[in-house]
């Protein structure tokens, strides 16, 4: 990053080759949309470009790409929350998102299913903790740098959003609603 | 250790991730050996992170993406050459002059100490020669000319003195009953030494209350004997935007008989804008000024002006 800093472009492409991935897993699982997450990594680089004079050397470059890539995450759900969200069941027909169909999922695993659904129901603070603890398997250390709070804060954040999942989870298995 | 405060402390889920210190995790684990629900409860929380960890990765990102970022990449290449080629056609004469300027930061900082040097040096050496005018204009013997030099040299030294005096007043900033004070004090002094009159052509200056400068003028008013009091008034006049001051030192001016005074007189007597007492006053000051004999022409008195008229 030091060098894109200093001017040579051609390292951002390296860096992107790297990183693109693991960030794209993140923001799919946040948004839970894969197009959108394709946006937000494209959005991520371009800020990274834009503001590339302002990183400093004193952070890791990947606790900066997911700073970036959570405020793109919040412009996105600012935006999706101010745009008007299809009700009528006749209009989800038209915004079928690219996932599986849920009932493609029920077939191959009903709990895996569920479980994407309750993480889904959470808060996304709860969610981000979740995501970045167990599915991207950071420490809880890399984890409170990206979310700017103290180790111990992360820690509690995330057995509280553990808890809240599992309460989600069962209570989505008692009561399945559609999904 | 109760189920109670294992929900609320959330040591369940602390337990499974490992984060609590060995005494915890031991009574946590011995209140697990006997109650039926709490097990339920961390093999369920179990059961659950297995689970999160069979999520699947996201399937990989499309070729879209890699396309958008190379296209925004490339383009922000471009438009990085564009600037950086644009404005310096690195033409023949900048490579010329390119070669004097030394490439290191610590030379080229020599260099610019070196030429700060020689700029202050060539500065004194030949710029300075005011100092010396008088001494030619002596030996030339022009009267005028070494008294016109002495009161360029008055003029510097009180734009000094003020230049002082706004640097103290700022480092100060006493309230304007001190000031006042320290105004009036200067009253009580019969003859105040050329220090204290500059500090006092200053106030009358640059003080942003009216009270304090009026109270200047007062404290002026026996010594218009002195160049410098007369001189700082004239230069102090055309300033001043208060008309009681204005009147004030008008009349004093006008009291001293100092025919200097006169064009800022014309000035203030045809300015549309000034008080219209001002214009009276400066009209009647400029007829004094006129009249031949000082001895036999008086201005009128005004009313006292007090300050509790403002």
């Amino acid at each position: 990053m030091l060098a894109v800093r200093a001017g040579d472009l051609d390292c951002l492409g390296e860096l992107f080759e790297r990183h693109h991935r693991r960030l794209y897993a993140f923001c799919a699982h946040l948004t839970g949309q894969p197009a959108a997450a394709e946006d937000i990594v494209q959005n991520v680089f371009h800020r990274i470009l834009k503001y590339r004079h302002t990183y400093r050397d004193d952070g890791r470059f990947t606790t900066w790409m997911y700073h970036l890539a959570r405020t793109c995450a919040a412009d996105f759900f600012n935006k999706q929350s101010a745009a008007p969200t299809p009700v009528d069941p006749a209009d989800l027909h038209g915004h079928a998102s690219a996932d599986p169909a849920p009932d493609a999922h029920a077939s191959q695993s009903d709990d895996l299913a569920l479980l994407r659904a309750a993480l889904h129901r959470l808060s996304r603070e709860h969610r981000e903790i979740l995501i970045l603890s167990r599915l991207q398997n950071l420490e809880h250390r890399e984890a409170a740098r990206i979310l700017d709070c103290s180790v111990g804060a992360a820690k509690v954040r995330a057995h509280r959003a553990l808890k809240a999942l599992r309460e989600t989870y069962f209570a989505l298995r008692q009561n399945p609603q559609p999904l | 250790m109760n189920c109670q405060r294992i929900q609320d402390e959330l040591l369940l889920e602390a337990l499974h991730d490992g984060a609590l210190p060995p005494g915890a995790a031991d009574a946590v684990r011995a209140h697990l050996l006997t109650c039926d629900a709490c097990r339920a409860q961390l093999a369920s929380l179990e059961a659950l992170a297995a689970q999160l960890d069979r999520i699947p990765v996201p399937p990989a990102p499309t070729d879209r993406m890699r396309a958008g970022f190379q296209a925004m990449l490339d383009a922000e290449k471009r438009a990085l050459s564009a600037a950086s080629a644009s404005p310096r056609p690195a033409s023949g004469l900048d490579r010329f002059f390119a070669r004097f300027f030394p490439r290191r930061p610590a030379y080229q900082f020599a260099a610019s100490l070196s030429l700060l040097a020689l700029g202050l040096f060539v500065g004194a050496r030949y710029l300075a020669p005011e100092t010396k005018r008088p001494v030619i204009a002596q030996t030339e013997n022009t009267l005028a000319n070494a008294a016109s030099a002495a009161e360029l040299a008055e003029l510097r030294e009180q734009v000094n003195n003020m230049g002082r005096l706004v640097t103290y007043s700022l480092l100060q900033q006493k309230s304007t009953s001190e000031r006042l004070q320290s105004v009036l004090a200067t009253l009580q002094l019969k003859t105040p030494d050329r220090r204290l009159l500059t500090d006092l052509v200053g106030t009358l200056a640059l003080d942003p209350s009216v009270n304090v400068r009026l109270s200047a003028v007062e404290a002026l008013a026996p010594h218009t004997g002195e160049d410098l009091v007369r001189a700082g008034l004239i230069a102090a006049l055309p300033r001043e935007t208060a008309p009681l001051v204005q009147v004030a030192m008008i009349e004093l001016l006008a009291a001293a008989r100092d025919t200097e005074a006169a064009p800022i007189f014309a000035r203030l007597m045809l300015d549309e804008r000034a008080d219209p007492s001002v214009r009276e006053t400066a009209r009647r000051a400029l007829a004094i000024l006129n009249t031949p004999n000082p001895s036999t022409a008086a201005l009128p008195r005004r009313p006292a002006i007090t300050k509790t008229m403002i």
